[in-house]
């Protein structure tokens, strides 16, 4: 049957070939890094049905008996499986890194591609605003506004996205302005001006697509820093509450253990750690897929 | 002349910043909604307590007297009275930030030489094995939180291999020798974290000036590389990598909040911590302000290093 055979040799190839053939061309840092994700992806999705024990069940094991093959990770104080709450945990650190970090690529990409393609005194006026909340350093703005929220919002979830946004957005929003002064200049966004379209949808149609490679950089850039952020916060005792297993709290709620059982703090910290390295293997290939040199995120 | 211009703009944007950033912090602070005391002293409070600690802090003045006295007041030199201890916000800020600048300067004094040497030695050695694995170690540094490297050096030095105490405890009283174990630590956890930072760029910096014109050149007049590095190369690196310092610099000023507190440090940043624990407004609005300073002075210097150190504006 000749005729069946011609069709698929002439068609172009299917949607998962191109993409094993773009995976084998891939930098091996993303491959490396979506490895590294997948992984903590497939931990915080199916990780609560086959966690060994539950995320705060006390009296698993003797408390801080240290390194057993029923416990990996050790058991803590009130005798909970270390393992298990690291677990458990990935997928409240992963939803909160990603809704915060997305909340500011949103807010910071509105106001950054406007304020760049209006200009004028408004767009002054922008950058001034962006430069000063961009002056206070990054944790400290975080904490003042967990301050601000008072104590009844302290230890929701909710908050916290709401300050990786508010710490994000500004430097996102400079970056986003700084592609937009570039695509202003281009032809396609003069015809569409000429035509008399609205700035909104000028922004929408003409710039944003083009500031696409360079807002989804920025977005895993940031993501790539959000657990630690967050991490952070629970450590110090701002954001998170206990029994919520956010790894940043765990090790800090572990810490007074670690003369006598220290690998309950290297549990959740290894997770941590390899979850931030993942992210910015993958960062760092996408960038240069992309064509892009990656600047690493400030602390 | 057109030096001069440029660096005044600079000191007059970099003032605008200040102003806008106390504006923020003031409003985000007391003018947001609900109540300044009660968010205080929380949902216990009776009237009474409220009603005096809203006397103390003149919240029943308009907003923006109030924010004119407070910026009146900082700028001669006064930040008011803390709310827990009553002693002036200055007096208890001052051994703070004495003991901060010197941990500051342990962790640059340790930083250069950790940033320096990794970065010359993969610019020499590109693309082979010590250059790989230097970067991957770098990476793997990069990707550790502040919070989990100093816990992590906790258990190394305190308790595995115990050279170092576990709370680096210092005051006005202790010694040279009392404070020099008390920063150790921190001093290396801060200084690890900025050095990781600077040497990806270094490295790529010095590449980038290996391969130009003049150091072909010098190499083809038989200069040894050692020499090539160190006489033209590091100079000419040395515009980014003040860049590089400077983010460093504002990193350091987050840093101290973390780091001071893993190793319970008395210095500003644990300062800010508790402060913020106690919600003692007055101390948490001095503090980040002095913060923010200290960020926007940085940049600053940056700023006026780089337009000074550049020839083509320097000609002009």
């Amino acid at each position: 049957m000749p005729a069946a055979v011609a069709p698929s040799i002439t068609a172009p190839p299917g949607i998962w070939r191109r993409a094993a053939r773009r995976w084998r061309r891939a930098p091996t840092s993303f491959r490396v890094g979506a490895a590294i994700l997948l992984i903590h992806a497939i931990v915080a999705i199916t990780g609560p049905w086959w966690a060994p024990y539950g995320l705060s069940q006390m009296g698993t094991g003797i408390p801080l008996s240290g390194m057993s093959w029923d416990h990996p990770f050790g058991v803590d104080q009130l005798g909970r499986d270390i393992f298990s709450r690291v677990v458990h945990g990935a997928r409240i650190v992963i939803l909160l890194s990603l809704s915060g970090t997305l909340l500011g690529l949103v807010v910071g990409a509105v106001i950054g591609l406007l304020s760049g393609y209006v200009g004028g005194w408004i767009d002054d006026v922008v950058q001034r605003l962006i430069e000063a909340l961009i002056s206070i350093p990054f944790l400290v703005l975080a904490l003042i506004a967990i301050a601000a929220a008072g104590p009844e919002l302290a230890g929701n979830a909710l908050l916290v996205i709401l300050v990786v946004a508010l710490v994000y957005a500004p430097r996102i929003a400079r970056m986003a302005r700084a592609a937009a002064l570039d695509i202003v200049t281009r032809d396609y966004v003069t015809a569409a001006r000429l035509r008399g379209e609205r700035a909104w949808a000028v922004v929408r149609r003409e710039v944003l697509p083009n500031a696409s490679g360079v807002l989804l950089v920025e977005f895993a850039l940031r993501a790539g820093y959000a657990p630690v952020l967050i991490g952070s916060l629970g450590f110090l005792g701002f954001g998170m509450r206990p029994p919520t297993p956010e790894w940043g709290l765990m090790i800090s709620e572990n810490r007074a253990l670690i003369i006598v059982s220290p690998i309950t703090v290297i549990g959740p910290g290894l997770m941590l750690a390899s979850l931030v390295v993942g992210l910015n293997l993958f960062t760092d290939g996408l960038a240069r897929m992309l064509g892009r040199t990656v600047k690493l995120v400030e602390k | 002349m057109f030096v001069l211009r440029l660096v005044v703009s600079r000191v007059v944007l970099s003032l605008l910043t200040l102003l806008l950033v106390s504006i923020i912090i003031f409003a985000l602070l007391e003018v947001l909604p609900g109540d300044v005391a009660s968010r205080i002293l929380g949902r216990d409070a009776t009237p009474e307590s409220l009603a005096a600690l809203r006397a103390q802090l003149h919240l029943d003045d308009p907003a923006p007297q109030r924010y004119f006295d407070w910026l009146g007041g900082i700028l001669r030199g006064d930040f008011g009275e803390a709310l827990t201890s009553s002693r002036p916000v200055t007096q208890i800020l001052a051994p703070r930030i004495f003991n901060t600048l010197v941990l500051s300067a342990a962790a640059f004094v340790l930083y250069l030489p950790l940033a320096l040497i990794p970065a010359m030695v993969q610019a020499l050695r590109r693309d082979g094995p010590l250059d790989h694995g230097l970067s991957v170690i770098t990476l793997v540094l990069l990707s550790t939180p502040d919070f989990l490297l100093g816990t992590l050096l906790l258990i190394a030095f305190v308790i595995t291999i115990p050279i170092f105490p576990a709370m680096s405890l210092v005051d006005q009283s202790s010694g040279v020798t009392e404070y020099l174990r008390a920063i150790a630590l921190p001093a290396i956890t801060l200084a690890i974290v900025m050095a990781v930072y600077a040497v990806r760029m270094l490295r790529d910096n010095l590449i980038e000036v290996l391969d130009s014109e003049y150091v072909r050149m010098a190499e083809l007049k038989g200069l040894p590389r050692r020499q090539v590095l160190l006489r033209h190369a590091l100079p000419n690196a040395l515009v980014p990598t003040l860049n590089i310092t400077a983010l460093n610099l504002a990193y350091l000023i987050g840093g101290v909040v973390i780091v001071e507190k893993v190793f319970s440090y008395p210095g500003f940043g644990s300062l800010l911590v508790d402060a913020l624990q106690l919600r003692d407004l007055p101390l948490i609005e001095a503090t980040v302000l002095i913060a923010a300073v200290v960020y926007v002075g940085a940049n600053l210097l940056a700023d006026i290093g780089a337009i000074l150190l550049n020839p083509k504006l320097r000609a002009g």
